[in-house]
């Protein structure tokens, strides 16, 4: 009852008694969770999307269906983090073959990071180059990115998401990286 | 090959550690740039609105509550109203409508279904593996007990109970009985009807045979078997033949007696006192049509031959007497002949057959029973065991293929729902 997560937020007669936010283990709860990786899950969903308005709707149903599960949660499926990544992927490519298209990026993300005068314009050339790149990418090259570099996993937890073997990971993600230092130079 | 993995493997460790540190440092000018390309990768994700943030971070809090007016909201508030109910009668005075609510329903699906097993393993389950055995001991006799339960005292396990329906039944002209251990006394199909015999006739020749098998300690064999011989001449039967042993290796014995049909009431009822029993068997068999036809040509040849002598006294040479003479002889030995039949016949159906059996008391006990010993114990368990195994296996082999075929149900979704996803990669 004392519970920080057990609000009543008076919204209808459901919320009355909300339960505790856990994920079904007992040292980690479910707020503690979203905290950490809100910003990432995001940054991978909309990397896949490429469309910030159906970003930030796989990510609250990403979310949602994440806390609605969060008791069918079994170690052995990995961490916390793979378990999330794998319902915010499937979101994902839910919502991409629901539009039936290929998601385009609406508005560049805004960076939010202070850069120098000096520095702008040679990071605003590599960066761009990069997105260039980045369309040298099938589908399945551009999610291995995006789980690796904004999702911020692991190759082993990638392997929990993409049930594949951590070997293959490794190797794929080698050779997409390669292909882009390619592109990059093209 | 190696040098690729090589390669690779240096490449992923020089991205990690670019990702770790923050810097690109590596030697190789590939893996530096593949260093530089990580950091680029990683230093511009998109970043969520500030409102969005906030907006799903308050959502979240609130354990992502539905809309009031959606499914889910609808289903969240009956589940509230639910738990709600739940606390009420968990105070005192609830258990109640606890009970009427939710007991009378699990008691309502629960019972029937207890039941359902518990046929089950009525049917299926102890008797499953002895029930081919018609030679089963125990068992038997609690079913002949429950069978003589008409005639006698209830409920317990007295001598003569078992066959003090019997008589009756076998009063039925034509019937054929066969009390199993497993079986009461069962009067099957009466015989075919044929002739100008109604069924109930008064008249109706009924040849009849029984078999009574007792359950007669070692100890008591010869006076039982004493018993069976008075029991018969008491009655105004006779014993045909008999062979008693009273050995304990294969003690025992046989009786063939014939007894008046209208004394075998009371016989079969005194001989099923002598010993509780095992088993018994009627059969019954109308031989009105062969009587009366042996009757009316009987009579038929007495007419002939009454004939034959008016005609030998009227007989004028001696050749038409001689060959009169030559014809009442045949007349005369076929009646003479319907006469022995007649007399055999009288014979079968005025004297019953009973053909009784002396069984050794507990040498009959394989399959089971009422006795009290640890033997016996094991092996109700045991029965009991292959009973339920059998159940049970009966149970898998319809719910495996079940579940098999749900499992691969299971996986050709999961993998088409998998590649459907997939495909949006493509």
């Amino acid at each position: 009852m004392n519970s920080p997560y057990r609000r009543n937020k008076g919204v209808n007669e459901a919320l009355a008694e909300r339960m505790p936010v856990a994920t079904g283990t007992d040292t980690e709860t479910f707020a503690a969770l979203y905290e950490r990786t809100f910003p990432r899950v995001y940054a991978y969903v909309a990397s896949l999307l490429r469309d910030r308005s159906a970003a930030e709707d796989v990510t609250a149903q990403a979310f949602e269906r994440a806390y609605r599960r969060r008791a069918t949660y079994r170690k052995r499926r990995g961490s916390h983090e793979a378990w999330l990544f794998g319902i915010a992927r499937n979101a994902a490519l839910d919502e991409l073959r629901r539009r039936k298209r290929r998601a385009r990026l609406e508005a560049e993300p805004e960076d939010t990071g202070a850069l120098g005068a000096d520095d702008h314009a040679d990071l605003a050339l590599r960066r761009e180059a990069v997105r260039a790149a980045m369309t040298a990418l099938d589908g399945r090259e551009r999610d291995l990115i995006a789980l690796k570099f904004s999702a911020g996993l692991s190759n082993s937890e990638i392997a929990k998401v993409l049930e594949l073997s951590e070997t293959a990971v490794g190797t794929r993600l080698h050779r997409t990286l390669t292909k882009l230092r390619k592109a990059c130079h093209e | 090959m190696s040098d690729d993995t090589a390669t690779i493997e240096r490449d992923l460790a020089a991205v990690e550690t670019a990702l770790a540190s923050g810097a690109a440092t590596h030697e190789d000018p590939l893996a530096r740039e593949l260093q530089e390309l990580a950091l680029q990768l990683r230093a511009d994700p998109p970043r969520a609105e500030p409102s969005f943030a906030e907006e799903l971070h308050a959502r979240m809090e609130a354990g992502f509550p539905a809309a009031a007016d959606s499914p889910r909201g609808r289903a969240e508030a009956a589940r509230a109203r639910q738990q709600a109910a739940l606390k009420r009668l968990s105070a005192p005075g609830g258990g109640r409508g606890f009970a009427r609510r939710y007991l009378l329903p699990v008691a309502g699906v629960g019972v029937p279904l207890a039941l359902i097993v518990g046929l089950i393993f009525a049917v299926g389950g102890p008797s499953g593996p002895s029930g081919g055995d018609d030679d089963a001991g125990g068992g038997g006799v609690a079913a002949s007990d429950s069978a003589g339960d008409s005639g006698g005292g209830r409920g317990e396990r007295t001598q003569g109970q078992t066959l003090s329906a019997l008589p009756r039944e076998s009063a039925r002209a034509g019937d054929k009985a066969t009390a199993a251990p497993d079986t009461a006394v069962v009067p099957l199909e009466p015989v075919p009807r044929d002739g100008n015999f109604a069924p109930g006739q008064a008249n109706r020749k009924i040849e009849r045979s029984f078999s009574l098998e007792l359950d007669v300690p070692l100890d008591d064999m010869a006076r039982v078997a004493d018993q069976v011989t008075a029991v018969t001449n008491r009655h105004g039967g006779f014993v045909l033949n008999s062979s008693v042993n009273s050995g304990r290796e294969d003690g025992g014995g046989d009786f063939s007696l014939r007894i008046p049909s209208d004394r075998l009431r009371p016989a079969l009822r005194d001989l099923a006192e002598l010993a509780p029993v095992i088993r018994q068997s009627q059969e019954g068999r109308d031989v009105t049509r062969q009587h009366v036809t042996a009757k009316d040509r009987l009579q038929a040849a007495r007419a002939e031959r009454r004939s034959l002598l008016r005609r030998l006294e009227e007989a004028t040479t001696d050749q038409e007497a001689e060959a009169i003479r030559q014809q009442l002889d045949l007349v005369a030995g076929e009646i003479n002949g319907l006469r022995a039949q007649l007399r055999d016949l009288r014979l079968r159906t005025d004297y019953a057959v009973v053909n009784v059996s002396l069984l050794v008391a507990g040498g009959h006990d394989d399959n089971g029973g009422v006795g009290g010993s640890f033997d016996d114990a094991v092996d109700d368990a045991g029965g009991l065991l292959v009973g339920f195994a059998g159940v049970l296996i009966r149970v898998m082999a319809l719910a495996v293929p079940l579940a098999l075929i749900a499992l691969a149900a299971w996986l050709g979704t999961r993998g088409l729902r998998r590649r459907r996803r997939e495909s949006a990669l493509a």
